[in-house]
């Protein structure tokens, strides 16, 4: 995550602090549940067994860079996130694929608006419309760039990919 | 205050929301309902340019909108709601996850009353539609 032609605000050390922070925050206020940094153990620990994961993906464009917010997350974790936003009863039909995918997505939007706001605040930004894929566990094994959190003590992993310095903005 | 921000105050107060994300719409739309303002018709858009017709064909008291959405953003939206007499009246608040300073500052040159950022708790969206109901918020 970490590049010597970034912005270090964004991408250094104070950049991955700031995304704790906005996915804390996004998770107390948005979806009243409680995140914090968990180590890779522990993360591994908490994803096993689990074979099916969301990713929300979001392109964002500032002035210093561009790049794309990673968010990983599993199927039981992202249906906790939903009744917490939608104010679903458990005893409700479950929702539609759409509206999870669109609740993820928004979990994804604020996530790296907050982090952006956070981290690059001089500046306005442009975040694209997310997209949400299923995926399966080889998606939840964490890479270097990673930020792995416990989220209502479940996984959740958020990654930041920026373009290369430069670079065209190219497609998420 | 002018009469026309008196008489909606009395009078069944009606919302347009603007945001691409349905569900997001739907919690604000929710949140609406435990403010302590007579609601009238709450309309709901995916972006600017659906707004905007909503806009030409309904009275519309106060707008909650978005930034970044794809068609037309929010800004784009406000700068053609400020441009246009009739729609002077129109309480504007910004609901958005972009809190850069600079952002902050253009919405101030677009007669925005409230810049509220995500993520927010329902009880912050209670509590400004109040007050911009009663025209007590000025950005």
């Amino acid at each position: 995550m970490c590049s010597q032609q970034l912005p270090t605000t964004m991408f250094g050390p104070d950049g991955e602090a700031a995304l704790v922070q906005a996915v804390g925050d996004v998770a107390e206020r948005s979806f009243f549940a409680y995140a914090e940094p968990c180590d890779r153990a522990r993360f591994t620990e908490l994803a096993e067994g689990i074979d099916r994961w969301y990713s929300a993906s979001i392109r964002f464009e500032e002035d210093d860079a561009t790049g794309v917010v990673d968010c990983l997350l599993p199927g039981d974790l992202a249906a906790e996130l939903f009744d917490a936003f939608s104010g679903r009863d458990p005893g409700d039909p479950c929702p539609e694929p759409e509206a999870v995918a669109d609740l993820l997505g928004e979990f994804a939007n604020q996530v790296c608006g907050a982090w952006l706001t956070r981290a690059a605040n001089r500046q306005t930004f442009t975040l694209r419309p997310p997209k949400v894929v299923v995926t399966d566990a080889t998606a939840a094994v964490p890479r270097a760039a990673m930020i792995t959190l416990a989220l209502n003590d479940r996984p959740l992993a958020v990654n930041v990919r920026p373009d290369a310095p430069g670079g065209a903005v190219g497609a998420a | 205050m002018d009469a026309a921000i008196t008489s909606a105050a009395s009078r069944p107060v009606n919302i347009l929301i603007v945001d691409d994300s349905k569900m997001m719409r739907a919690m604000i739309k929710r949140t609406l309902g435990i403010a302590d303002v007579p609601l009238g018709e709450i309309y709901e858009a995916g972006n600017g340019a659906e707004a905007l017709q909503v806009l030409e064909g309904q009275h519309v008291d106060v707008l909650f909108t978005d930034i970044n959405m794809p068609v037309m953003s929010g800004t784009e939206l406000l700068r053609t709601v400020a441009a246009n007499e009739r729609w002077r009246s129109v309480r504007r608040v910004i609901i958005s996850t972009d809190g850069s300073a600079s952002r902050r500052g253009e919405a101030a040159n677009l007669d925005v009353r409230c810049y509220l950022e995500k993520p927010i708790t329902p009880e912050v969206i209670r509590d400004v539609l109040t007050a911009v109901a009663d025209d007590d918020v000025r950005s």
